[in-house]
């Protein structure tokens, strides 16, 4: 690819940093808050671009995984039982061709069973469910938070 | 297409579905605005002339003979487009204002007219921007707006540094030492309000029972995240569920008058002398449990973390906030009810993040998407609160 996407988010990064932004007026203070985000934004995707397709890989590794978990080891009655089947067939239907809609599917299928074992689920299912997903979610978000770090938001 | 309350309640699995509508009615229309707003098309930011004409030809309605200059736009701010102008007198008599209106959506939903009679109702009670102008429909400007007397004073200090939307401001230990009573005592005030006593237009109080106050805010918020699709993960699944089934009892005497966005970034101060100035925005002030307000004071994001200490809104540590706040209240917290509102706090914030601003953003309703998708990165910082809060679990 010629010119390639860092060349190309690089040229436009600094076009917007010193050609635009200067020129903006100094009252345009709505304009220059946009044009530093911009920048911002352009700078923190230029750096993960690459890396974006392993992440999004990773990030639908560990829905499967927390929904297979879920699978095995949430019981309850009826409602449970069609949340669980649900699970099972979302986590089938994932071969890896659609990454973002696999991995959204698998967690809406992990939604539903969050409040069909409130209303079903045996004591040990719930209890279950609260822990595999508490197990997951600290490492996956802890995954998301060093991801969007350099956003500045987090004292990570 | 347009999605509408009652799509919404077929589709959004329940615990209790008799009271998952159980909400102000102020809130219901907001919901169904916003449900009904998601099919406009782009909305675009005014322009200076356009602002300019706007006010121009509202003030030849409304006060005849005044004239507009100065037309800026104010910066910082995630939520309202806002312009700074100068109104002359025909006596030559000039007063700065400031024009605070609504994009189509915005990474939250509320109502202009409201805070517009809760600024007038806390004039002189504690320092707030005098309410001048409101037109609540939006039938003169493009979208509902209000118009209030500019406060002297400073967010955050000067020479702070680029921070978005006022997250994480330092103040430094010398205006610390300024601020920190003023902030828990005018917090204690506005909790003291005698709502009863002085009622507030179109706001209701949540005494039909005593579990009413919780289930007002997590219905909002809860429908909220369905109408702007929020993309769910486990750990919000879980907390949603979670708030749903331990909502606290709010004795009679916890109810209060809540800013519901208490936190540095969101009052004025004067820097030299430290005064507080006024406080701002008051969007989603309701009548509630005061511990909402808590927990939302001591969110960490709203605070500062320096060499291990959290500081909340850079002025008091948790248990400090905590315990002063009885003593110069003379309430008394209950820490279980706190851990509730601490985690509905870090929902919220996941709900404003992940689904209103990106849906405001992806719509092409805003006049700042770019601000909205940065802030959209936040969001994991609340999922992480969120399995810290539940993993800790209901303190004693």
């Amino acid at each position: 690819m010629t010119p390639n996407v860092d060349e190309r988010i690089a040229s436009v990064i600094r076009s917007l940093s010193e050609v635009i932004l200067p020129h903006l007026p100094p009252e345009a203070s709505l304009a220059q808050e946009q044009a530093h985000l911009c920048i911002g934004h352009l700078q923190i995707l230029r750096a993960q671009i690459d890396k974006v397709p392993a992440f999004e890989r990773e990030e639908l590794d560990d829905a499967l995984g927390v929904a297979r978990e879920l699978s095995t080891k949430v019981t309850g009655a009826e409602h449970t039982k069609a949340a669980v089947t649900a699970i099972n067939a979302a986590v089938a239907a994932s071969d890896g061709s659609d990454v973002r809609g696999e991995r959204k599917r698998v967690l809406q299928a992990i939604d539903t069973l969050v409040k069909a074992v409130s209303t079903d689920g045996s004591p040990e299912g719930k209890s279950a469910a609260s822990r595999l997903i508490l197990q997951h979610e600290a490492a996956r978000s802890l995954k998301d938070r060093k991801w969007f770090a350099p956003f500045g938001f987090d004292a990570l | 297409m347009s999605i509408t309350s009652t799509t919404l309640a077929a589709t959004v699995p329940v615990t209790q579905p008799s009271i998952t509508n159980d909400m102000e009615a102020i809130n219901r229309r907001i919901l169904d605005r916003r449900a009904a707003n998601r099919s406009l098309p782009p909305y675009r930011a005014a322009l200076i002339p356009e602002a300019t004409e706007l006010l121009a030809s509202y003030f030849e309605r409304v006060r005849p003979g005044a004239k507009v200059d100065g037309v800026r736009r104010v910066g910082g701010g995630a939520s309202k487009e806002q312009f700074f102008f100068g109104l002359t007198d025909a006596d030559g008599s000039k007063q700065q204002y400031l024009l605070r209106m609504d994009p189509r959506s915005a990474i939250t939903e509320t109502d202009r007219e409201r805070e517009f009679i809760l600024l007038e109702a806390m004039a002189g009670y504690v320092p707030v921007p005098a309410a001048a102008w409101i037109d609540p429909n939006g039938s003169h400007f493009p979208q509902p707006a209000a118009i209030m007397k500019v406060v002297r004073g400073v967010t955050k200090p000067s020479g702070s540094g680029v921070k978005v939307s006022g997250l994480g401001t330092y103040l430094g230990e010398e205006l610390r030492v300024k601020l920190r009573d003023q902030f828990l005592d005018l917090l204690i005030k506005i909790h003291a309000y005698d709502f009863r006593a002085r009622p507030l237009s179109g706001y209701e109080v949540p005494d039909s029972d005593t579990k009413q106050a919780a289930r007002w805010t997590t219905n909002y918020w809860r429908e909220l995240w369905h109408i702007d699709e929020g993309e769910t993960r486990p750990i919000f699944a879980l907390a949603e569920q979670w708030l749903a089934d331990n909502m606290p009892d709010c004795p009679p005497e916890n109810l209060a008058l809540t800013h519901g966005d208490y936190r540095t970034g969101n009052y004025l101060f004067d820097e030299e002398s430290g005064e507080i100035t006024a406080l701002l925005d008051w969007e989603l002030a309701r009548i509630g449990d005061f511990h909402e307000d808590l927990g939302w004071v001591l969110m960490q994001i709203f605070g500062t973390m320096i060499d291990g200490t959290f500081r909340a809104s850079d002025l008091f540590g948790r248990e400090e906030f905590i315990t002063e706040y009885e003593r110069r209240s003379g309430r008394t917290v209950n820490r279980a009810t706190l851990h509730y509102y601490d985690v509905l706090s870090s929902y919220k914030c996941y709900i404003i993040c992940a689904a209103n601003g990106l849906a405001a953003a992806r719509s092409q309703h805003n006049h700042q998407d770019v601000l909205l998708t940065f802030l959209g990165t936040a969001t994991a910082i609340f999922a992480g609160d969120l399995v810290r809060l539940l993993s800790h679990g209901e303190p004693a």
